[in-house]
C-alpha cells in the first residue's frame, strides 16, 4: 500500500505538470466578436500587421483607422460597414487589396481608372491581322505585315509549356524582331512569367528580389531575397533578336514583374506607358463573419532594388501613348511605334 | 491482416537450464472519429471546428535486453480533419502523420497494475490547407522531437470479463519543428530561401499533448478496444500562433501475437512476458 500510494501521487503530480504546462503552454489567439466593431477591428489589425507598404507610400494607419472607426456604429447593415470598410482599404491605393463579401468585392481602381486605356484588341485583330492570328492557349500570336513578330500574352494566370513557346518562336525565325504585347495582362503567377522569361535569356539571371514581413510592425522586414530565373533548357527555342514589350497602365502584378524582368535584359525595349505596379504579393485572410480580405505583404523589387509598386517606366524615349483620332481610324499607334523600332533597329 | 512479427523467442546457451522467454507483440489497429478545433494565423485569425477522422496501428513488446523491466512501444496515426469557420463559408483541411516510438521502464506498484515511464521520438508531418488563400493556402507542420512518455495499464476483471484498463500520455519535451517566417510565402521558400525554417522546440514554443485513454475487452484470442484519443498542439514562432486539437472516439481490434519458427520448438519452460496484458 505504501508503494501505490507513492506512485498514486508520483502520477498525481505529473498530470499537475503536464496540465499545468498545457494551460501555460496555450498561445494566444486572436479573438474578434463577430460585430460591426469585431470585424472593423479585425480588418484593421490584419491590416496594419500584415500590409507591407505603408512607409513607402506614407500612409499613417492609425489615424486612417480612427477616422472610419468614428464610421462604424453598432448594428449597422452589413452593405453599410462594407462601404466603410472598403473605403478605409482605398486608403492603401492597392491594386492587391481587396475585401470579399457574398454580395461584393472592393476593388481600388484608381491605379489604372485615372489613365488612358491605351489599348483597344480589336484594332489589332482586324486592322493588323484582319483576323488571320493564330491562338495557343490564351497566347495569340503572327507576323506582321512589316515583318516583326507579334506576340499577344493577355495573362500570367495560366502559361504555356516551354514547347508550346518553342512553337511560336519558331514561327518569328524569318522575322528581324518581336513584339510582347502584354497591355491589360493584370498578372497571375510570377513562375510563369519567368517560365516565359527564360526563352529570353543566355544564362541565369536574378530576375528581381523577394522580401517579407518579420514580425507585426509596419517596419519588420526580412533580407531580400535573390529570385533566380534560369534560361529554359537545352533543344529549347532562345530569342536573342531584338524585343519590344508593349505596356500600358493596365500592366499589373506579375506582368509588371516581367516588364521589370525584361527590361534589364540588353536586347529588350519597353514602350507604351507607365505599367499598374502591384508589386506586393498578396496573402489572404478572413475576418469574423466570414468576409475574406486580400493585401499586398511581401514586395518583389526589381534586379537593381527598385520598388515597382508604382509602376515600371518605359525605356527612355519609348514612352507612347495611343492616339484617339488614330485608333479612331483602325490604328494602334503604340503598335506601330514597336514596329518602326524594331525595324529601325533592324536596318542599322 | 496482422503481419508477422519477428521472433520473439530468446534462449539461453544448451549447456544451462533454458528458460525460454517469449515476448509477444501487443499490437492494435484502430479507427478513431471525432471532433477538430483549427487556428493557425498564417491562414487565419478565425478558429475552425469541424470533424476529424483517423486511423491508428500501436504495437507494445518487452524488450529483449531486459524483458521485465523494460518495453517499447510504437505508435503511428493518419488522420484527416474537415473544419469550418465560424459562419461556415470557409473550409480548413488538416491531414497528417505521426509517428511515435519509446522505450519506458515499468514496475508493477499493485496486482494488476503497471506503470511505465520513459522517453522516445516522435515524428509529426502534416499540412492545414485553407481553400480560400491565394498565395497563403497551407501551413505545413512537421517536427521532430524528443519526448516524454508513460502508461498505466490495469488488468482486471468486470464479472467473467477481462479487461485492461489503459492511459497513455506523451509530451514532446525538445526537438525541432518546422516554421517559416511571419509573412513568408512558401513560394520564397520554394524559390531556396531555407534560413530559419527549422526551429528548436521547448515547451514556450511548442506544446504537445498525445494522450489515450482505453479498455481492451478481452473477448477471445483478439480484444476489442473502446476508447478515447487526443492531441492537442500549441505552436509560436515568429508571431504565428498555431492551435490544433482532435477529441476522437476510438474502436479497434488488439491482441498478442507471437512469431514462431517451425523449425525451432518452443520449450516447454517457456515463458512469457507480456508488454500489456496480464
Amino acid at each position: 500500500m505504501h508503494f501505490m500510494n507513492k506512485y498514486t501521487v508520483s502520477a498525481i503530480a505529473a498530470a499537475s505538470v503536464a496540465v499545468a504546462s498545457m494551460m501555460s503552454a496555450c498561445h494566444e489567439l486572436p479573438d474578434y466578436d463577430n460585430s460591426a466593431e469585431g470585424n472593423f477591428d479585425a480588418l484593421w489589425t490584419l491590416v496594419d500587421e500584415h500590409y507591407c507598404f505603408f512607409a513607402d507610400k506614407d500612409i499613417d494607419w492609425k489615424e486612417t483607422g480612427d477616422m472610419y472607426r468614428s464610421q462604424i456604429r453598432p448594428g449597422m447593415s452589413s452593405k453599410s460597414l462594407f462601404a466603410v470598410m472598403s473605403a478605409m482599404l482605398d486608403e492603401l491605393r492597392d491594386g492587391h487589396v481587396n475585401l470579399s463579401a457574398p454580395f461584393a468585392t472592393s476593388y481600388y481602381r484608381k491605379w489604372w481608372s485615372d489613365y488612358p486605356h491605351n489599348y483597344d484588341e480589336r484594332i489589332i485583330q482586324q486592322n493588323y491581322f484582319d483576323f488571320g492570328y493564330t491562338s495557343l492557349g490564351m497566347a495569340d500570336y503572327g507576323v506582321l505585315l512589316a515583318n516583326v513578330g507579334y506576340l499577344r500574352w493577355p495573362t500570367f494566370d495560366s502559361s504555356l509549356g516551354p514547347g508550346n513557346i518553342d512553337h511560336i518562336l519558331a514561327s518569328f525565325s524569318m522575322t528581324c524582331g518581336l513584339i510582347i504585347d502584354i497591355r491589360d495582362n493584370g498578372g497571375g503567377q510570377v513562375s510563369n512569367a519567368n517560365d516565359l522569361v527564360a526563352h529570353f535569356i543566355t544564362e541565369t539571371i536574378t530576375g528581381g528580389y523577394i522580401y517579407h514581413k518579420s514580425g507585426p510592425g509596419h517596419n519588420d522586414f526580412s533580407e531580400p531575397y535573390p529570385v533566380k530565373i534560369e534560361p529554359v533548357g537545352n533543344g529549347h527555342v532562345v530569342w536573342t533578336k531584338p524585343v519590344v514589350v508593349l505596356t500600358n497602365r493596365g500592366t499589373f502584378s506579375a506582368a509588371n514583374y516581367f516588364t521589370a524582368v525584361m527590361k534589364q535584359l540588353p536586347n529588350v525595349t519597353v514602350a507604351g506607358s507607365v505599367t499598374g505596379g502591384g508589386c506586393g504579393m498578396p496573402v489572404s485572410y478572413e475576418l469574423p463573419n466570414g468576409w475574406g480580405i486580400r493585401l499586398s505583404s511581401s514586395p518583389l523589387i526589381d534586379s537593381q532594388g527598385n520598388l515597382t509598386e508604382n509602376g515600371v517606366s518605359p525605356t527612355e524615349g519609348c514612352d507612347v501613348a495611343m492616339d484617339p483620332m488614330a485608333a479612331f481610324n483602325g490604328r494602334d499607334t503604340m503598335l506601330d511605334f514597336a514596329i518602326d523600332y524594331i525595324v529601325a533597329l533592324a536596318s542599322r | 491482416m496482422m503481419a508477422a512479427f519477428i521472433a520473439a523467442a530468446s534462449s539461453l546457451s544448451a549447456s544451462e537450464p533454458e528458460e525460454t522467454l517469449l515476448r509477444p507483440v501487443t499490437a492494435a489497429y484502430t479507427i478513431e472519429a471525432g471532433s477538430s478545433h483549427l487556428a493557425d494565423t498564417y491562414l487565419s485569425p478565425i478558429r475552425y471546428t469541424g470533424w476529424s477522422l483517423g486511423a491508428g496501428y500501436s504495437r507494445m513488446q518487452a524488450m529483449k535486453f531486459s524483458p521485465e523491466k523494460w518495453v517499447m512501444a510504437f505508435d503511428t496515426r493518419v488522420a484527416a480533419e474537415r473544419t469550418l469557420n465560424r459562419v461556415g463559408n470557409a473550409t480548413m483541411w488538416y491531414w497528417g502523420l505521426d509517428l511515435h516510438w519509446a522505450m519506458m521502464r515499468r514496475v508493477r506498484p499493485a496486482s494488476g497494475i503497471t506503470v511505465g515511464f520513459g522517453a522516445g521520438a516522435g515524428l509529426k508531418a502534416g499540412c492545414l490547407y485553407s481553400q480560400r488563400n491565394g498565395n497563403n493556402p497551407a501551413s505545413a507542420k512537421a517536427a521532430l522531437t524528443i519526448d516524454l512518455t508513460g502508461y498505466v495499464a490495469w488488468n482486471t476483471r468486470v464479472g467473467r470479463l477481462p479487461l485492461t484498463l489503459t492511459y497513455r500520455p506523451s509530451i514532446p519535451l525538445t526537438g525541432v519543428f518546422f516554421a517559416p517566417d511571419y509573412g513568408e510565402l512558401y513560394y520564397e521558400i520554394y524559390l531556396g530561401n531555407h534560413s530559419g525554417l527549422a526551429r528548436m522546440a521547448w515547451w514556450g514554443n511548442y506544446f504537445a499533448l498525445d494522450h489515450m485513454m482505453a479498455v481492451d475487452l478481452h473477448l477471445g484470442t483478439t480484444s476489442l478496444r473502446i476508447g478515447y484519443s487526443g492531441q492537442f498542439l500549441s505552436t509560436k514562432a515568429s508571431d504565428i500562433t498555431s492551435r490544433m486539437a482532435r477529441h476522437c472516439a476510438v474502436v479497434g481490434v488488439t491482441g498478442e501475437w507471437l512469431s514462431v519458427s517451425p523449425r525451432k520448438k518452443i520449450s516447454p519452460k517457456a515463458r512469457m512476458i507480456h508488454a500489456l496484458y496480464e
